[in-house]
């Protein structure tokens, strides 16, 4: 008994992690500090996006819709309604896992791969124009200031306010899909990715797992939009280009797909590095392409596999226990 | 108001026969090695930036730069089917996606560095007249797209049905087993395929680059329009992508004019997801059976 | 007593088509629980499409599938599998990135009553339900002496070792039916024998009722009650073994198409 409850010990020592982070603030200068944040907004980007691509096995390139979804809705309803940034937190989530309802729609109708890719990269670019078109709501091609925001009260006036509040929702959603990932359902995904027809002659109902699968990353995507919305403080269709879109391919590839793990390590090393180049336009299509391109040569399972060889705390487990 | 459907639709086919001759190149590639190119965009860029510099930096006049940026492009694409592509090709399609767009993005960022600021604008090899023919006007832009698309297409045409290559191909396009069988290297075939995609491409990318300001991301924009035609026409048929790639460029001009200016954006994006979510195998595919 | 009287498995002239072939032609015939009941012919027969009729794969053009007397033929798939009726796959249908008790989880999917907001916010109920299923998958690999592998990936395992969890999944929920498409390709002459007195014990001792493709034909003269033979698509045989074996139509079916 004392091996099978081991890795669920070595597991709890995980919650540690984000403690520690905790004492980070003091010793970041303000721009640091930004960075970090980024990251912890990448977190649940990356969760999200890998689920649909790595667990589920979708080829779906709809996540930069999702995220600017969720973006917006928290921007707009800050802005026209007056609500305080932790109320827009649900709509946004609610708004991003509609969205994913919708992208599954086509899964549903059996449309697959090459095809999904196509059609959800054309919804990705139509949302994109609606930022600009929908002028009224959004700003239109100059964007949208973000106004400043609280969670009751208490406002996220510094970068080290904002980090302890990213902190915890980039946590809650990492626990959050972790455990989704350990029962049934994250192991109807895995079999639905491997082979469609075994998994329903399990008695999996496919499609109804397809819509959730598509609404769980919408909605923790969502949460990250509404996130990067009060990070950045100003939205403009520009951040839901296809450059995003690589970006968010980069991390979850070079983390590593259909790994929790993977989706975190990604957020971190693919959010961080780049800011330094930031400057110079173009650099981050060429290094997040050449990345892209050297993992799938040389590493296809992404750094988290690096990891899984060295603890078996970090592979990817799908039950209880 | 329908006074000016015939000038719309004249503006709708030279745009249209763009497309036509993008999504041609796409599906060249796409029946040739069953892989759908996502980074085919940026080599219609590539394409166009190739023949920017030969004209404008090397001064040579536009058919040789032509031809020249045709042949580097061929090389280019052969060059990233045996590189990048081949070792994967047993992968699954996520990979073979992901490998083809951050290829693609690693040459669209390599451009944005390099003439990212700059306005560049190809000089055009002709006199930018127009003739008037009733009450509609033919721009000698329109004439010379049309007309160069027209050409490429009779050629191919004639190279598919009338050279024993032709056959070749045609018979591989029909059955990817039977290529193997028929002792064609596939490997070496696969690699010819996506360069005469990427060198068709290119065209496409020198005749966009005749009536549009260069730029970085059109090789995004291409892509999307040639997705729609594909779609539009049924993914994998050549013919189909040559009419969807033209209904596309017509039903951007009149729905834009008729219905709302939005469709001059729009239109590709709608049709894509219309035409997937309601009759997958486009105007003349056939449905694909699917396997158990 | 009624519950025996009817068969477990009815299908009365089923058919399936493909465009305008017929795959499957009126094809009528039953099994009962605690009978292995095999099903043969040359390629292209119609089995496997058969059997996809009966898991809900494939969409019957007529004809009707009774299981416990109750009609299945407008069920989806799960719906079918949910009901008691499972299958292995003829080139093995192990999900290969999940370990092999994953895998057996997998075949309990349907037992397990976790929704996602139980799961997501870490309810007692759900975990119990979770922690359940994994000691009857462990207990399961147990049974069959191959709990030593329930933390490899299928992909990594034997042809033999995956088509053993193959079975303890299919069998995870206890179903009444089990279906076997082709389970001793490619096993080798011992392995196929411990499958074959498998086979026999299940269907001997559990009263499980067994829907058998093979080709391995001394493995369905060994195992089987009853052998139903099929000919391009049509039922011409459906007799014991010994009986078919020396049945005139079968012997010129099978040297007719070589």
């Amino acid at each position: 008994m004392a091996s099978e409850a081991a890795p669920r010990r070595a597991r709890r020592r995980f919650l540690l992690l984000p403690a520690l982070l905790l004492a980070l603030p003091p010793f970041l200068d303000q721009y640091q500090q930004y960075v970090v944040n980024l990251v912890l907004v990448y977190i649940p980007v990356g969760v999200g996006f890998n689920l649909v691509v790595g667990n589920l096995g979708q080829l779906a390139f709809s996540n930069v819709a999702f995220f600017g979804i969720g973006a917006y809705t928290s921007g707009i309803l800050m802005l026209k309604l007056g609500l305080p940034w932790w109320a827009t937190l649900p709509p946004a989530g609610i708004m991003g896992a509609l969205a994913g309802g919708a992208a599954s729609v086509p899964a549903l109708r059996g449309v697959r791969s090459f095809y999904l890719a196509v059609m959800t990269l054309a919804f990705g670019e139509l949302m994109r124009w609606s930022y600009i078109r929908l002028e009224s709501l959004t700003g239109g091609s100059m964007g949208m200031a973000v106004p400043s925001a609280d969670v009751f009260g208490w406002a996220l006036a510094t970068e080290w306010r904002k980090f302890y509040v990213f902190l915890a929702l980039a946590a809650a959603t990492v626990i959050a899909t972790d455990r989704l990932l350990r029962s049934r359902i994250g192991r109807a995904f895995m079999a639905i990715k491997d082979n469609e027809t075994a998994a329903a002659a399990m008695g999996i109902a496919t499609s109804g797992y397809f819509v959730l699968g598509f609404a769980w990353s919408g909605f923790v995507v969502g949460i990250g939009g509404a996130m990067f919305a009060v990070l950045v403080g100003h939205l403009s269709p520009d951040s839901f280009d296809l450059i995003e879109l690589i970006l968010q391919f980069a991390i979850i590839m070079v983390g590593g797909l259909a790994s929790l793990t993977g989706s975190v390590l990604g957020a971190v090393v693919i959010t961080a590095t780049p800011q330094i180049f930031a400057n110079f336009p173009g650099f981050q299509e060429l290094i997040f392409g050449l990345l892209i391109v050297l993992v799938i040569l040389f590493l296809p399972r992404g750094l988290a596999s690096l990891l899984a060889r060295l603890h078996p705390v970090f592979r990817d487990q799908y039950y209880d226990g | 108001m329908l006074i000016v459907l015939p000038q719309l639709i004249v503006g709708g086919i030279a745009t249209g026969m763009l497309y036509a001759l993008i999504a041609l190149s796409m599906t060249v590639v796409y029946r040739a090695t069953t892989i759908v190119n996502f980074g085919h965009g940026d080599l219609v860029m590539a394409g166009a930036y190739a023949i920017f510099v030969f004209t404008a930096g090397l001064a040579l006049p536009f058919l040789p730069a032509l031809l020249l940026a045709a042949g580097l492009l061929f090389l280019l694409g052969f060059g990233l089917h045996r590189l990048l592509m081949q070792p994967i090709m047993s992968g699954p399609h996520l990979s073979l996606a992901m490998m083809a767009l951050a290829a693609g993005n690693v040459l669209r960022g390599a451009a944005r560095l390099e003439w990212g600021n700059e306005t560049l604008a190809l000089a055009r090899p002709y006199a930018q007249t127009s003739f008037l023919l009733g009450q509609t006007v033919f721009t000698m832009d329109d004439i010379v797209t049309t007309g160069a698309v027209l050409l490429l297409l009779l050629a191919l045409f004639c190279v598919l049905h009338l050279t024993p290559a032709g056959k070749i191909i045609q018979a591989v396009f029909q059955s990817q087993r039977g290529a193997a069988l028929v002792g064609i290297n596939v490997n070496a075939f696969h690699g010819v395929m996506w360069g005469t995609g990427a060198a068709l491409g290119a065209i496409g990318g020198a005749l966009l680059a005749l009536t549009v300001t260069l730029s970085p991301d059109i090789g995004v924009w291409t892509l999307l329009r040639a997705f729609a035609a594909m779609t539009l026409g049924g993914f994998g048929s050549l013919g189909g992508a040559v009419i969807g790639g033209i209904l596309l460029g017509v039903m951007e001009k009149l729905l834009g004019f008729y219905v709302s200016t939005a469709f001059i954006d729009i239109t590709a994006y709608v049709v894509t997801i219309l035409v997937l979510l309601v009759r997958p195998q486009g105007l003349f595919g056939r449905p694909a059976a699917r396997r158990i | 007593m009624t519950a025996e009287a009817a068969p477990l498995l009815d299908l009365a002239e089923v058919t399936v088509r493909f465009g305008g072939l017929k795959a499957v032609d009126a094809v009528s015939f039953a099994v009962a629980a605690g009978e292995v009941c095999a099903l043969i012919g040359p390629n292209g027969a119609g089995k496997t499409t058969l059997f996809n009729a009966v898991t809900g794969n494939a969409a019957i053009a007529a004809g009707r599938i009774r299981f416990r007397g109750e009609e299945i033929q407008n069920l989806a798939p799960h719906e079918i599998a949910a009901r008691g009726i499972r299958r292995t796959f003829q080139n093995g249908g192990l999900f290969g990135e999940l370990t092999a008790l994953e895998n057996v989880l997998c075949g309990l999917h349907a037992t397990i009553a976790s929704g996602v907001a139980g799961v997501v916010l870490g309810a007692k109920r759900a975990r119990a339900v979770e922690r359940a299923a994994t000691e009857r998958a462990r207990r399961l690999l147990d049974l069959m002496e191959i709990r030593h592998l329930e933390d490899r990936p299928a992909r990594e395992l034997s042809g033999g070792q995956q088509r053993m969890v193959e079975i303890v999944r299919a069998l995870a929920t206890d179903p009444p039916l089990l279906l076997l498409d082709e389970p001793a390709v490619g096993l080798a002459p011992p392995v196929r024998a411990q499958l074959g007195a498998l086979i026999r014990r299940l269907a001997k001792e559990t009263g499980l009722g067994i829907l058998l493709i093979e080709h391995a034909i001394e493995l369905v003269m060994n195992v089987s009650d009853r052998v139903v033979v099929l000919n391009y698509g049509a039922k011409i045989a459906d007799a014991p073994p010994a009986a078919v074996r020396a049945d005139r139509a079968v012997l010129e079916a099978y040297l007719g198409h070589g």
